[in-house]
């Protein structure tokens, strides 16, 4: 035995001087040869046709790709999963059902037959064949589509060599879907946007003071002229709301009290008009917003204390989601120069409250 | 001579200002609490239509809800989800514009507490090309009569077709990390623990689109935690939009009483980061139906260093330098390398 490995270690010796560039040539054919023949590789110009998007009816699928390595595929592997990641844990879309889906139609890389098929998944085999780089199709019918229309779907698809979809994959990617209803039927409640304005309004909008202008006494460039109003809000849509200031700033005839285009404060003696949505002290008026829902929430330039601003168009309060009603106070300030005209200045400011998208 | 005359129309421009008197006329009586569908979404063939309803009610139990009801054209505010309406009688027809196929009433009296569902109907012309169609239902209450400031309110609903076909679609990634919502900026390094992460898409096709997908996060250990929907709400970036989607690394769902029914409200919620450096993979998906389906794929880094972590990593770095320290002095000392330096004595 130590008779043989001293002469192995002769042999090795005296091979020193070829084997390194042997072993590196070896080292860079795997590289650059045999890795990119086994790398899985995505389709593309992957795509899905639904025949109908209608949610829950049965329908027909029309699968689109091309395949990118030529190598011989032997199976094809569907499967219908909320997340199209390949790696991630797949949750079947909530109605989707497959099992009686018939191949119809196939181009391109054909032959194939339906091996198998559970509710979310179907596997396509044939012999292998060597594939070439083409778009390819295939056409089922019988495929009951997902119900929700809350959420997309995707299948995730996968080639192999093997007629039963194991082993490696050779090319995967993933085809996104989604039913859409002619008139969408919500999962749950259908969404719905309460909002009221009036000088006085409870938090859920069932009682108003049904008074819908603000006096604001006689303008003096001495003191600040101040008012409220107040507006309630609440959605359930998923997206929220938001509510914006329309209108022109206080105007008589031609003479124009200019709202406030910046936060600023209250300034006696100069021509101002601004509005913001919490409790100040200068001047004393205003409440911060009412109701426990923490979603809603005053604009950033509209919710700091003894700043006021006015610009047509201005989000002055929203919810990035779901909101319960939510109570908002205005506070509105005018102030005047000597100079300013006389006149009735009055303007009408219309809140508008809309979902968001 | 000069401040004369202006302290003359001063004091006239003031008296006459004194002399404003607000009209004392009754007010429009009229409710401005009011519920409606805030968005409509619908998919139409070209050459259908769809007729379908709204539903208003008037929350004031005491006078009748007048609406006007118009349609308008609206277009995004921001990086947001929140709708610019074109108010304006004069504003120019969009493109994208859904009022040509809309039809609703143009006034609607609603008795105290009472409701109605109108008519409404959407008919795509049978020549009208594939795309993505929206404008918006304006219900307008009646404007008031007296005061400086009158009050009116008004309630809007989106709506969406769709007209399937071959569409031009187009997202490109802009920008992709940790985000926080209030600042609206996206942070490298943060202090205050990261609950969302956000993605910034820009929209150059002629439809709206909704991604999905997913964003995987990583620590440094190798630890993942999946957010396995980057888009729960199914925001829309609309036609030219460079729109913001963000997501909760960790989400609160909770059923919340609405007006009598039940609906889930979510929040973000602390993820229970730990500090240091995290990697994250968004994976999105895109495509209309019948359309190729489009993938964006990209990563982004962030450090999470809490104040607290700094200061106890600064303290243990402190640390460990007086004791290495201590221990080479100690060595030092022993083998002779250093010796104790001895102070003069102070008593002479």
């Amino acid at each position: 035995m130590h008779h043989r490995l001293v002469r192995f270690h002769e042999f090795l010796f005296a091979q020193r001087h070829l084997w390194p560039e042997e072993l590196i040539a070896l080292l860079l054919a795997v590289l650059f040869l045999a890795a990119p023949v086994t790398e899985a590789k995505r389709f593309q110009d992957r795509s899905l046709y639904m025949q109908s998007s209608e949610p829950g009816v049965t329908t027909s699928y029309k699968v689109s790709f091309s395949y990118m390595s030529p190598n011989p595929v032997g199976s094809l592997d569907m499967q219908f999963c909320i997340d199209p990641i390949p790696y991630h844990p797949c949750v079947a879309p909530p109605g989707i059902d497959v099992s009686d889906a018939i191949l119809t139609g196939q181009t391109g890389e054909s032959s194939f037959t339906i091996l198998s098929q559970t509710a979310n998944r179907i596997i396509l085999t044939r012999s292998p064949t060597m594939g070439i780089s083409q778009a390819s199709s295939y056409n089922f019918e019988g495929i009951v589509n997902p119900t929700d229309n809350g959420q997309a779907f995707s299948i995730r698809l996968k080639s192999h060599a093997s007629g039963d979809a194991s082993g490696a994959q050779i090319d995967f990617g993933s085809v996104r879907g989604q039913v859409a209803s002619g008139i969408v039927i919500e999962t749950q409640v259908p969404p719905m946007l309460v909002f009221c304005v009036a000088e006085e309004v409870s938090e859920n909008c069932t009682t108003t003071n049904d008074n819908y202008y603000v006096d604001m006494g006689q303008l003096n460039p001495s003191t600040t002229l101040t008012a409220q109003s107040q507006m309630a809000v609440g959605t359930n849509a998923s997206g929220g709301f938001a509510i914006t200031a329309n209108g022109t700033p206080l105007s008589a005839g031609t003479n124009v009290i200019d709202g406030m285009t910046t936060p600023s404060a209250s300034t006696p003696g100069k021509n101002q008009f601004g509005i913001n949505l919490v409790a100040n002290t200068v001047p004393d008026i205003g409440i911060d917003p009412e109701g426990t829902w923490a979603n809603a929430v005053a604009s950033p330039d509209y919710g700091v204390p003894d700043f006021y601003k006015f610009v047509p168009g201005d989000v002055v309060a929203f919810s990035p989601n779901v909101s319960l009603m939510k109570k908002f106070t205005v506070s509105y300030i005018i102030n005047s120069s000597p100079e300013l005209r006389a006149g009735i200045y009055t303007t009408t400011i219309s809140y508008i409250a809309s979902g968001r998208f | 001579m000069t401040s004369f005359k202006s302290t003359v129309v001063a004091a006239f421009a003031v008296l006459l200002a004194f002399a404003t008197v607000v009209p004392s006329t009754p007010a429009s009586a009229d409710s401005a609490a009011l519920s409606i569908v805030p968005k409509k979404t619908y998919t139409i063939e070209p050459g259908k239509s769809v007729d379908d309803k709204l539903t208003i009610r008037n929350l004031d139990g005491e006078e009748p809800l007048n609406l006007t009801l118009r349609v308008v054209d609206f277009t995004f505010l921001d990086d947001g989800g929140t709708p610019k309406l074109f108010l304006a009688a004069d504003a120019p027809q969009t493109t994208w514009s859904l009022r040509p196929f809309l039809e609703v009433p143009e006034q609607v009296s609603i008795p105290p507490r009472g409701s109605k569902t109108l008519d409404m109907k959407v008919a795509i012309p049978g020549y009208q090309g594939a795309g993505s169609y929206y404008s918006a239902i304006v219900y307008s209450s009646g404007a008031p009569e007296g005061g400086n400031v009158g009050l009116s309110a008004s309630g809007v609903t989106l709506v969406f077709t769709s007209v399937p076909g071959q569409v031009k679609e187009n997202l490109k990634l802009e920008k992709f990390g940790a985000y926080d919502v209030q600042t609206k900026k996206y942070s490298f390094i943060t202090t205050k623990e990261p609950l969302n992460m956000a993605f910034r898409l820009k929209n150059s096709g002629n439809v709206t689109e909704s991604p999905t997908g997913s964003i995987t996060l990583r620590d440094m250990f190798g630890h993942e935690r999946l957010i396995e929907d980057v888009n729960p709400n199914q925001s829309l970036a609309l036609i030219g939009q460079t729109r913001t989607f963000y997501s909760c690394i960790k989400l609160k769902a909770e059923e919340v009483d609405f007006n009598g029914a039940r609906s889930e409200s979510r929040t973000c919620v602390s993820g229970g980061l730990w500090p240091g450096y995290y990697k994250a993979t968004l994976n999105l998906l895109y495509g209309q139906n019948g359309n190729n389906t489009e993938e964006i794929v990209s990563t982004a880094s962030f450090w999470y260093l809490p104040l607290w972590f700094i200061i106890a990593v600064i303290v243990l770095l402190l640390v460990v330098t007086y004791y290495v320290r201590k221990a080479i002095t100690f060595v030092q000392t022993k083998t002779g390398r250093r010796t104790k330096i001895k102070r003069p004595s102070r008593r002479t």
